[in-house]
Formats: C-alpha cells, structure tokens, sequence
C-alpha cells in the first residue's frame, strides 16, 4: 500500500488509513458463525440489482402501452435480455431471502440489543425502502398482477383520516391505477436504490462504531478479535459462492418459479384475476391485512407488523447476555414465531373464500402480534428463573460486569455533559 | 397449544386442496428443433385462423428450420419480419365466439399448470349428451374443439392426436420463452464454473483461518 | 500477518492467486451480457436490408430511402450524368466511376458525409453538404473539402432489373 501515487492521494485523502481502519485491521470476532455472511450477501445482492437494473432501463418503456411489450423486447431480442431480466427479477426474491435471514439471525442472537439499537432501526428503515421498492418495481412489468397488485396496495392509503380517498388518487395521479401511475413508479423504483445505498453507508458507519455482535453475546475481548481481511474476506466470498450457485439455479433453471403465470397476461383493468397473490415476501403481512375484518384494523394491522421489530430493544427485558444462546425460553419463543411466519405465508397465499383458512390467519395474527407482546414479560421471568437456576460462573460475571460498565458510561457520559456545561 | 392445533387444521387443509385442483396430464415438451418445427406448422394449420402470436415472427420460424417456401406460403405479402396475426378479424370473431382469441404468444406461461394445463386442455374436449361439446379442464371455454378429439372413436386416432396436442404445446412453450435452451446450457457452465470457483474459495478460506491458532 | 504467509510456503500463494484469476475471469465473464446487451438488438438487426423500386425513379432522379437508419441515395443518372462522371477519377479520393456502380445508369451511395455525418443536398449536378461546405459529384465523390473520402457505396444487388436489395452484395 505505499507507491507514489498512494503517497500522494493520502496526503489529501485518508485513503490508506480508511481502509486499514475499516476493512484490512478492522477487528472482528473470531467466532463469528456463517449466520453471520448474510450482511454482505445482501451488499452483493443490491449491487447486482442496481447493475442489471440499470441496462434493463436501456431498454424498458414506462408507458401503458409500451411497457408490457417492451418486457418481451427485452426476452426476445435484447442480446441476454433474458439473462438481465431473469437475474433481477430473481434477485428480488434473493434479496428479501438474505434480509429475512439476516433479519432471523439478529433476532435469534440478540444483535438488537444495547447498544445496538441504532444499528437495528436503520435496518429496519431499510427493509421499508427494500419493500417500497420492490413494491414499485412489481409494477413495471405492467402484467395482471402488477395492476393488481398496484391497485390493492395504493387503496391501503384509503384509510388516512379525512384525506384518504385524495391520498389514494394522489399517489396514482389518477383515478385508477394507469398510466401516470407507471411512470412515477418506474422514476422511484429507480432512485430509491440510491437512497438505499446511502442507507447501507449509514448502516455499516453504525455497525463500524458498536462493532459486530457475535453468538456467544457476550461482547469479545480485543484478543478474541481477528482482522477482517482476509480472514472474513476470505470467508464472505466462500459462502458468497454457494450463494451464486443456488442464484443461479433459479435464474437459469426455473426462473418462472418465482413469477405468477398471471403476470403473462398484459394488464387489465376491466377484469380482476380470480386469485391475486403477492410475491411470497410479502404473504405473511398480506395475511395479517386479510385476517383484520376492518379495514383500517387491517392496514394498521399490517404496517404494525412490519415495525414490531424496531421495538424489540424496548421489549427484550433480560440482562442475561446474548440472544437464544443462554435463554431457552427466548429459543422457543423464536422457533414459535419463525413457525407462525410460515402459517401465516400459506395463509397469504391461499384463497380467503375458505372459512377455515381465515380462521387460521387470524390465529396466526394474533399469535404475531402476542409473541412481541410477551417478550418483556417472558424475558424478565425466564431471567429470575435461569438465575435461581444458576448460570455458568462466567456469565454471572459478565452480568455483573456489563452492568458495571453501562453505569461507568453513563456516569462518564454525565460527567462529559456536566464538563461541558 | 394454538401452534399445535394450528399444524392440524393446516395438514387437513393441505389435504383437501390438493383434491380440489383439476387432475392435469403431465408431458415432457420437446425442445428440439425438428419437433419445433413440426408444432409450428400443427399451430399454423390448427390455430392460426383465430390466434394471434404478437411475439413471433415469420422469421422466428425460419430460425427453427421451417422451409423457406413454406413459411413465404404462409405469409404471402406480409415481410418476414411482421408476427403471426390471426386471419381471422377481431371483429369477426366478435361476432362469432362472441370474444377475441387470446394471443397466444406467452400462454405456456400464463396458466398455472403451464404446459400441462395446455394440454390437457386441448385433449379435454368430450361430446356431451345433446350434441355440443365440453371441456374437463375449462368448462367455460368459447372455443370449439379444435382438434376434434371430442368426436374421435379409434385409440390409434386419438394417440395422433394427442400427439399433435403434445407438439403444438411444445411449439408454445417454446415461443413463451425462446432463449430456453440457450439458457439451461449456459446454466450449466455458470454452475460448474462456481463449483469450481467455491471450492477454491473453500480451500483458501481454510487454509486462511488455519493460520490461527 | 506478512510473515505468516512466508512461513507457509509457496502453496499458499499459489492457490490464493489460482483462485483469485479463476475468480477475476469469472467476473470477467458476467460483465460480458451487459456489455452485449448494449449492441444492436436482433430485430434492429433484422432491419439491415432495404428493398428499393427502381421503376417509379425517372432519369435524373433520386430517391432517399432509409437502410440501417441512414439515408441512402439512389440517383438515376442520365448518359450525360455517366459521361461527366466517367471522364474524371475526382480529386480528393481519387477513385473511377466503373467502381462505385454496378450498372452505370444507377449510382447507390449512403448519403452521409465523411467529414462529420451531415446529410449532404441535392444541388446541381452532385450533392452539397451544408454543415462545412463540401461538395461531391454525381459520383459521389468528393470534389471540394472538408470531406476526406467519397460518399460510402453500400452493400446492394439487383434482385431483378427494376429492383435492388441495399444491405447484400
């Protein structure tokens, strides 16, 4: 890293120093398990969909008339048009698999947990944009489904007070779903991608201040910590690997899998398909919004259920460190809900006219919403419990001495403030 | 105890869905372009009259290696390069079936089921008892039997036309998606060459992490 | 960290940089599809043969017709025109008119200028380019500057005696 050229760049630039800070020393918990991939796996996803999504938009005509055709312009006669488009549109669905997991493995660790509270909301910020675009992006091929789909999501807007009807028509800028409402998809399905990509930058400055969580939970000593490269380079690239192939066998042999046949059939808007599903990603939230008989029950319902994770650091009571690794309590508790994700994703996609399907969902949604609900509780009992159980030594210290050090910084930090003042 | 009552009811649920779904015939379609090529002409004598494939054209089935006397036939004036429209007019068919055909470009694709709805929807067709015909897999449908296999009596006749059916589903699902072949070859390379590639990694990542101790 | 490398011997290195050209040729190859998809698409492709109707072109007439999205001009020359155009070889570009036409009384030329892509005018005998004032003759050879070279002849044939086909030779 030294030459001429690197000289003279770092006399005007940190270059070197930000590197060696963030990526070459940047000091990493050695223990780190392949759970622990799905971060960068998500980089790398976003990348490819900014990347084939820009040469997709060579060729795709946001136009009601043009845009279902130029679709098949791009699967016929672009030159790997097919390639490009069947990459994005699976890469949609890897990007939400790879959030949901990095989502799941936050969740089962503990990795939300003080102090890594800011870390958590701007992933949550970002899985909200990740949505809205993929939302806004479901549009543009102009299919039934997209319509449809566009149609029934624009209408949850229905529900603001007063203003509702005015807010729906706002967004379509028109009174159904058409053609304005393609083009202003079309111009935020492409920058949105750019904010997200800022949001990431927000993202890993936070993750870059607290540092990585780790499985054990307990936050390491400087000894048990590695430099990120090469040790996690070398490791991220491997699973990234094994993550391009499964990619590839879905972009390659069965890229349709993923995409509902109605969808081949150009937009409609006189006749409603018999059965409109989401993508699968969005199923569990599309089912609580059906299980609410209101319909403002519904939307609220539905966007609770997305932002109940932001609050987990509030409700996550227990001072035993880590997430599922010393708390079977909490371990059930995840297992439950990661179970009731999947019963209410059936539930999003099965028809609603069966009784016994809507009985299910809302079960289902009702156990979502209680399995949050609990964790204060729960976490507090299961920590009196594992106590009068008796933890290992070694975590009782911990404890012990987590709790002294959140004192010593805020009495630091009280200290600091009276300084300043 | 919710949970538990929840993963009952969902195994009953699963049960009875399966039953509801129409039985559909399940077919290998071939890929090949000899095979092609004879779909293309079952669709152009069976279908074209009323169909439309706005996604291909003349010279997609010059590319299957269709005669080029043959395709010149079936175009006439029309150049090469225009797709295969229906000859029958949109309002003509109004007028008759009381709706336009669907185009049927993409319709492999556009059904669940995709290529085994196709079909069996073709070979659905049975002769009711006043006369007319139905069909097992689409009772709605506007569209008479068009291969006539509601009317025939002989097995070696209808195993013709089964296979016309088979050829013509071939010929569309192929036109739904043309690069399909180019794809799952270039699929297997892609897939080798990461195999490769991750097992590389692997050792390196190994041989990497062994130097802690 | 450095010494460790060291330490360990050359199969390490080996393998680190196997697997980092493996690995540079593959992302090598997956910028391949988005390079191409920037090349004319096949039915841009398929538009590269243009059929012209050479019986409805008086003598001394021309018609522009479009082949691959550019003007191409096919100008009927009388037995005067052929005259004037075979008595010189022009001036720039030196080139005789017996090799720019397939048969005398027909000249096809694609009708771009060669110094910056302006169409050039039909204006007496030969055409004028108005952007910088070049001139070529009833040729299409350049007889004034700024334009370089003769107006470029396309690939053409005669599908039969009242018809040609720019795009095959």
């Amino acid at each position: 890293m030294s030459g001429p050229i690197i000289n003279w760049i770092d006399k005007r630039f940190p270059l070197t120093s930000f590197v060696k800070h963030e990526l070459t020393d940047y000091p990493t918990p050695r223990n780190l398990s392949y759970w622990w991939n799905f971060g960068f796996l998500a980089g790398i996803v976003l990348v490819l969909q900014v990347a084939t999504g820009i040469f997709l938009a060579m060729h795709y005509k946001a136009d009601s008339t043009l845009a279902f055709d130029s679709i098949q312009h791009i699967m016929r006669e672009v030159n790997y048009g097919w390639l490009l488009r069947y990459m994005h549109a699976t890469g949609a669905s890897a990007f939400f698999f790879v959030i949901f997991v990095h989502m799941a493995r936050t969740l089962y660790y503990g990795s939300f947990r003080a102090p890594r509270e800011l870390l958590w909301w701007t992933g949550q910020g970002l899985l909200l944009m990740l949505m809205a675009t993929a939302f806004m992006g479901y549009l543009l091929p102009w299919g039934q489904m997209s319509f449809w789909g566009a149609t029934v999501i624009t209408n949850l807007f229905k529900v603001t007070p007063f203003i509702g009807e005015n807010v729906v028509i706002w967004l379509r800028g028109d009174y159904s779903v058409g053609d304005d409402t393609l083009t202003r998809f079309f111009s935020l399905h492409y920058l949105f991608p750019f904010l997200i990509i800022g949001a990431v930058i927000v993202h890993l400055v936070a993750l870059h201040t607290v540092k990585s969580s780790n499985p054990s939970g307990i936050d390491l000593k400087d000894k048990d910590n590695i430099p990120f490269h090469p040790y996690f380079t070398a490791k991220d690239l491997y699973g990234l690997g094994i993550f391009l192939i499964v990619y590839s066998v879905f972009v390659f042999f069965m890229p349709n899998s993923l995409i509902e046949p109605a969808n081949n059939i150009p937009a409609n808007p006189m006749v409603t398909p018999s059965h409109i599903v989401p993508e699968w990603y969005f199923l569990p939230f599309y089912a609580i919004l059906r299980s609410v008989p209101n319909m403002f029950g519904g939307v609220v319902a539905m966007a609770l259920s997305v932002m109940m994770f932001a609050f987990m650091p509030f409700l996550d009571r227990s001072r035993i460190p880590g997430g599922a690794r010393y708390r079977p309590i909490y371990r059930i508790q995840f297992y439950l809900f990661l179970l009731d994700m999947l019963v209410l994703g059936y539930v999003g996609y099965k028809p609603p006219t069966n009784p016994s399907i809507v009985v299910v969902g809302q079960v289902a949604t009702l156990c979502y919403f209680a399995s949050f609900f609990v964790v204060p509780f729960v976490s507090k009992i299961e920590e009196r419990w594992l106590i009068k159980r008796g933890l290992p030594a070694g975590i009782m210290e911990l404890m012990e001495r987590e709790k002294r050090d959140l004192e010593n910084r805020t009495q630091e930090h009280r200290r600091r403030k009276g300084d300043l003042v | 105890m919710s949970t538990l009552l929840k993963i009952m009811l969902l195994g009953c649920l699963s049960i009875s869905a399966f039953a509801e779904e129409a039985k559909l015939e399940n077919i290998q379609v071939a890929t090949d372009k000899p095979a092609l090529a004879r779909g293309a002409e079952d669709w152009m004598n069976n279908c074209h009259t009323c169909h439309t494939m706005k996604y291909v054209k003349y010279s997609d089935l010059l590319s299957l290696g269709i005669d080029k006397a043959k395709v010149d036939g079936w175009r006439g004036e029309a150049s090469v390069d225009t797709p295969l429209i229906a000859q029958m007019s949109d309002a003509d068919a109004m007028a008759t079936f009381a709706r336009v055909p669907p185009d049927l470009s993409l319709m492999a694709q556009a059904r669940d089921g995709g290529p085994n709805y196709m079909y069996s929807y073709l070979i659905g067709y049975y002769l009711k008892p006043d006369g007319t015909t139905g069909n097992h897999i689409f009772p709605e449908t506007k569209m008479p039997d068009p291969l006539g296999i509601s009317s025939v009596a002989g097995a070696a006749q209808r195993t013709e036309m089964q296979n016309t059916a088979k050829s013509i589903t071939s010929f569309l699902t192929w036109a739904a998606d043309p690069h399909t072949t180019d794809r799952t070859r270039l699929g297997y390379y892609v897939i080798g060459y990461l195999i490769v590639l991750s097992g590389l990694l692997y050792v390196v990542k190994k041989q990497i992490w062994s130097r802690l101790k | 960290m450095e010494d460790d490398v060291k330490g360990e011997g050359n199969r390490r290195n080996f393998l680190i940089k196997l697997t980092s050209v493996v690995g540079g040729a593959g992302v090598a190859a997956a910028c391949v599809p988005f390079v191409a998809s920037m090349n004319p698409t096949s039915d841009v492709l398929a538009k590269a043969e243009t059929e012209v109707d050479l019986s409805n072109i008086p003598p001394g007439g021309v018609h522009t017709v479009a082949w691959e999205g550019q003007p191409v001009f096919v100008l009927h020359r009388t037995p005067e025109d052929i005259a004037a155009a075979q008595a010189s070889n022009g001036v720039i570009d030196p080139e005789p008119d017996a090799k720019r036409v397939i048969k005398p009384e027909w000249l096809v030329v694609i009708g771009v200028c060669t110094h910056m892509g302006c169409v050039p005018t039909k204006e007496g005998p030969g055409w004028t380019c108005h952007c910088h004032g070049s001139q070529y003759d009833d040729s299409g050879r350049v007889v004034r500057g700024p334009a370089p070279k003769n107006l470029a002849v396309p690939p053409y044939h005669f599908e039969t005696a009242n018809k040609i086909i720019i795009g095959k030779a």
